[in-house]
């Protein structure tokens, strides 16, 4: 049961990471500089928890902001660039943020041990959640009130008006503009949500992991926050989520009586799954015929339904 | 419609693979041991070898007639070994998903930073009801960083002391080449267990009596090493001492050859003394010198390189370190009359973990290994250098 | 600074711009795919190192010469590149560029693996030519090997210039990459074209990986992130598509690579040459030689 249950843990933190990536995706942006306010996130909220004996709460709400506000500030410059520009752009400062946290030493004689980041050799015993007597169930509670804040927040969003100006942005920027959209604005605004995101993730990564250390946050957490709104699709936030139960639920954990065999079908059924479903697991076609489904159950003959497909 | 079933299959997949792997059960009376490590990507070889070095271990075990269980009864020991991928989140998902089978204890992990975080969310004092952190017995065979035991009291290793044998080394160096006055650091600065490692050389070195002239850093995955081994080439030192592992200990070796720069000694990393610096420089690294906790020396260390061999591994420092758990798990088993039951797991692991905890000696391939305070292991060790493209022993420090 | 600091840094320096030539190379082959489909290969850096590692096969069989195994790593890459060409690009809609960002990530991934499991992730030697060659120039010394390798840099680039200006296949894919509506007009077929240019893009890239294998000796699967990475750089800094761009820009990376590295150590070392390039691309988003309408 503690299995399924820590596997749920690892599933909300990484569908707030898929996440942060869907916010920025929407206006069309491909940023790989996810993983950088991950850290960041992850090195306050750590830092605050454990030098400063904070509630994780006020940490991960602080860690979020920090990691908001870089965000903000990058994107002004940043997204002065798009397409590959972007992507590298975005990817240099990520790993700019992991090469930072490599360099960064700032230990506190706690009794006998130091304690606190130690460069390249990580930051360890990050325990608010053991040694406050969490359970795994509580950490999964805790961990998933977040998450469904988050998803639920966005879900509105896209169903408002912000939704639209953002995939206006991320359709056809020239359009947009010409629609009278403030598309700078617009592109920051996204970068800084995704940031928030991000940092939350990262803060409550870095307490249920334990320890966290730089190379976790290299460019292959970067290419899988970028990879789960992705592969769920665009349309619908619920994409990311059955993105992220697919890599980490299915082909993480599922596969895993495969042994070593296991590793190699990973990379093969992503190139797969884009091949089969190249607008994401569920794209338009698929929240049409949902929809479909529920009208035909409740009143058939919708009209508003039929006139969308 | 092909995509719909296409998805569908992938489901059902999905599905088979949850309830095979928990469906798996032995039929006879067996004590559940697990294993995990890395077994995919780049550090892939040593999963595999500690993987190989267990099961080798445990047939001779079974064959030999298994564990007397704490009810008198005979009884084998069942492994199921587990890949991490070296990746800490995963470490945790395995560790938790082994403990929600019937093993008694975890043998792993195999690298350091899934070491650190996995040894982070265990209970960190026994005993006390106010931590909820995980109540379940590790032992790593691999993971080398030091002092990771101590985060945890469930954390144990049996992963030699590199403090005490870069201390004899450089003991050994003052009176195998007097007149060697000054020495030069190389390290692989993004490598936890290098760079740690490195730490101990240079402290170790000055403690001796050496000059330290100076030091290269390099990271993991670089390519080129010229500026670095300029630098050390100025410095002109009696002795270099490379703390890193054998992809870069091999572009450093190459470049000092370019560069002919060759000092009178070579010291290198303990992980390093493996097949894989001979296959990727053996010309180069002629005579570098290396303390290492296993090299078939003693009758039972062949017998074990053999068996590894047979389950597909390499016996090395590694992978011997896996061979000796297995037999002190059985010592432990024996001693605390473990039930190895279903209804008796959570006992049993108490039971592990106190056993473990109350060792003060346990019989390793190269003699006794004594056991410290803080869980951790003191491994008899010996020079080994490399020699025609194989590695000899040099030295056999009598401790 | 003394006159031996000086000689040290100067020597730093053309040490990491003759490494650069094995960056440029890379470079060239992620520029060209941008040129022709505008769109990015992430695995053509792992399926440069494997097309390496595929011609290391041939040489377990029959002993040949360095510079035979060379060009079959080269061959082994446009067969390789034509591969990736059809399982993450042929039949994904063209419209849809994250598809195929994800796909060629899905096959970076497979192919990392891939080596992995052949070779237990162990590095693996690989033939060198020119390797015992060091040239004494005053107080400088210079690799022969990397010399070599620069050379090759060069010729690859002169060659693939002739290819894309003097030739009709040339004059074809540089059509599919300005207009390919026009182009499909006037009967060129696109996804042949673009299968071509894999092919073309993946020998250049197998003849890179082998140059990589022989500049540091062994090969590694270790390489094929940072060198992807790496890559990416050089494509952007030398210009989107701009092939004597890459060239210049893989040199760059390679002697600032060094020189901070000499100043600063190497552990800030990356740190700098990613403030380097995310200045670049702020102030400089076109690259080195951009063109007058510098747009994506």
């Amino acid at each position: 049961m503690d299995f399924y249950l820590g596997l749920a843990q690892i599933v909300g933190v990484h569908t707030l990471l898929g996440l942060s990536a869907y916010c920025v995706l929407l206006t069309g942006q491909v940023s790989l500089a996810q993983a950088g306010f991950f850290a960041i996130g992850a090195y306050v909220a750590a830092m605050l928890t454990v030098l400063a004996g904070w509630h994780i709460v006020p940490a991960i709400a602080a860690a979020s902001f920090v990691a908001g506000a870089t965000a903000c500030a990058v994107s002004f410059p940043a997204l002065r660039v798009k397409g590959l520009m972007l992507v590298v752009a975005t990817l240099a400062f990520g790993e700019a943020v992991r090469l930072f946290f490599f360099n960064f030493d700032y230990q506190v004689a706690k009794g006998e041990v130091k304690i606190g980041p130690a460069g390249g050799e990580g930051f360890r015993q990050i325990r608010f959640f053991p040694e406050n007597g969490w359970s795994t169930l509580d950490v999964l509670i805790f961990i998933w009130l977040f998450v469904a804040l988050v998803m639920a927040g966005l879900w509105w969003m896209d169903r408002s008006r912000a939704g639209a100006v953002l995939r206006a942005v991320g359709e056809d920027e020239v359009a947009a503009q010409s629609a009278g959209i403030n598309v700078t604005a617009v592109k920051v605004a996204a970068m800084t949500v995704g940031g928030f995101i991000a940092g939350l993730g990262g803060g409550i990564f870095a307490h249920y992991t334990a320890h966290i250390e730089h190379a976790q946050f290299g460019v292959a957490l970067a290419t899988f926050a970028i990879a789960y709104p992705i592969l769920g699709g665009l349309s619908s936030v619920f994409g990311t989520l059955i993105a992220v139960v697919f890599v980490q639920g299915f082909l993480i954990e599922g596969l895993r009586f495969l042994g070593d065999w296991r590793n190699l079908l990973f990379g093969g059924l992503i190139l797969l799954a884009m091949n089969v479903r190249p607008r994401g697991l569920i794209d338009a076609a698929t929240i049409a015929a949902v929809k479909r489904m529920r009208t035909s159950n409740k009143e058939p003959g919708n009209a508003r339904t039929q006139g969308a497909e | 419609m092909i995509k719909k079933s296409l998805t569908l299959v992938a489901a059902a997949g999905a599905i088979a693979g949850m309830v095979a792997a928990s469906a798996a059960e032995a039929q006879e009376r067996a004590v559940k041991i697990a294993g995990f490590g890395a077994k995919s990507g780049v550090v892939r070889v040593f999963g595999i070898n500690s993987e190989a070095a267990l099961k080798a271990a445990l047939e001779q075990i079974n064959n030999g007639g298994g564990v007397t269980l704490g009810d008198g009864t005979k009884g084998k020991i069942a492994l199921e070994y587990y890949d991490d991928r070296c990746n800490a989140e995963e470490g945790i998902s395995v560790v938790r998903r082994i403990a929600s089978t019937e093993a008694i204890i975890a043998v792993g992990p195999t690298c350091s930073n899934v070491a650190e975080s996995l040894f982070g969310i265990l209970q960190k004092k026994v005993g006390d009801s106010s931590d909820s952190g995980l109540q379940f017995p590790i032992i790593a065979d691999v993971a080398a960083k030091g002092g990771l035991a101590k985060i945890s009291e469930w954390a144990f290793r049996n992963v030699p002391s590199e403090f005490e044998m870069y201390k004899s080394l450089f003991a050994w160096v003052k009176t195998q080449y007097p007149d060697v006055k000054t020495i030069y650091g190389g390290v692989e600065k993004d490598f936890a267990h290098s760079n740690a490692t490195f730490g101990v050389i240079k402290t170790q070195a000055e403690a001796s009596g050496l000059q330290l002239l100076g030091q290269g850093e390099w990271l993991l995955n670089d390519t080129t090493f010229s500026t670095q081994v300029r630098e050390m080439k100025r410095a002109n030192p009696d002795v270099v001492a490379i703390s890193a592992h054998p992809f870069t200990t091999c572009g450093v070796l190459k470049e000092m050859q370019r560069q002919s720069v060759k000092p009178k000694l070579l010291i290198g990393l303990t992980s390093s003394s493996s097949i894989e610096t001979l296959q990727g420089c053996g010309v180069q690294a002629e005579g570098i010198v290396i303390p290492t906790s296993f090299a078939p020396v003693t009758p039972e260390a062949t017998k074990a390189a053999e068996l590894v061999a047979k389950f597909g591994g390499s016996a090395d420092l590694h992978s011997a370190a896996a061979y000796e758990i297995a037999f002190i798990l059985k010592n432990v088993i024996e001693s605390q009359k473990v039930m190895g039951k279903p209804d008796t797991v959570a006992a049993d692991r108490e039971k592990m973990r106190a056993g473990l905890a109350a060792l003060k000696e346990t019989d390793g391939l190269l003699g006794k290994v004594g056991r410290t305070a803080d869980r951790e292991a003191i491994k008899p060790f010996l020079f080994v250098h490399a020699k025609d493209n194989t590695w000899k022993v040099l030295h056999r420090p009598a401790s | 600074m003394s006159y031996l600091d000086v000689i040290d840094t100067l020597q730093s320096v053309a040490d990491g711009v003759l490494f650069g030539a094995t960056y440029s190379l890379l470079g060239i082959g992620f520029t060209l795919v941008f040129g022709v489909m505008h769109k990015i290969n992430l695995s053509y850096a792992a399926a440069s190192i494997g097309a390496a590692y595929a011609s290391l096969i041939v040489l377990s069989v029959v002993k040949a010469p360095a510079i035979f195994i060379f060009l079959l790593a080269g061959l082994a890459g446009g067969i390789i590149g034509f591969m990736i060409y059809v399982v993450c690009f042929r039949f994904i809609p063209q419209a849809n560029p994250l598809a195929t960002l994800m796909s060629t990530v899905g096959a970076l991934l497979l192919i990392d693996e891939i080596i992995v499991h052949a070779t237990v992730g162990i590095p693996v030697p690989y033939p060198a030519l020119f390797s015992d060659v060091i040239v004494n120039a005053g107080p400088f010394t210079l690799r022969g090997d990397l010399m070599f390798m620069f050379a090759l840099g060069c010729l690859s680039m002169l060659l693939l210039l002739v290819l894309l200006y003097r030739t009709k296949l040339g004059i074809a894919t540089r059509a599919v990459a300005q207009q390919p509506v026009a182009a499909q007009l006037c009967g060129i077929s696109i996804p042949r074209i673009n299968g071509l240019t894999f092919v073309i893009t993946g020998v250049v890239g197998g003849i890179a990986g082998a140059m990589i294998g022989a500049a540091i000796g062994v090969l590694s699967p270790l390489l094929s992130l940072p060198l992807t990475t790496k890559g990416l750089i050089v494509t952007v800094i030398g210009g989107l598509g701009s092939i004597p761009g890459a060239i210049i820009a893989g040199l760059l990376v390679g002697g600032f690579e060094n020189l901070f590295q000499y100043f600063r150590g190497v552990t800030e070392r990356d740190l700098y040459v990613m403030l380097l390039l995310f200045g670049f691309l702020v102030f400089r988003p076109g690259g080195i030689f951009s063109p007058a309408a510098g747009r994506d």
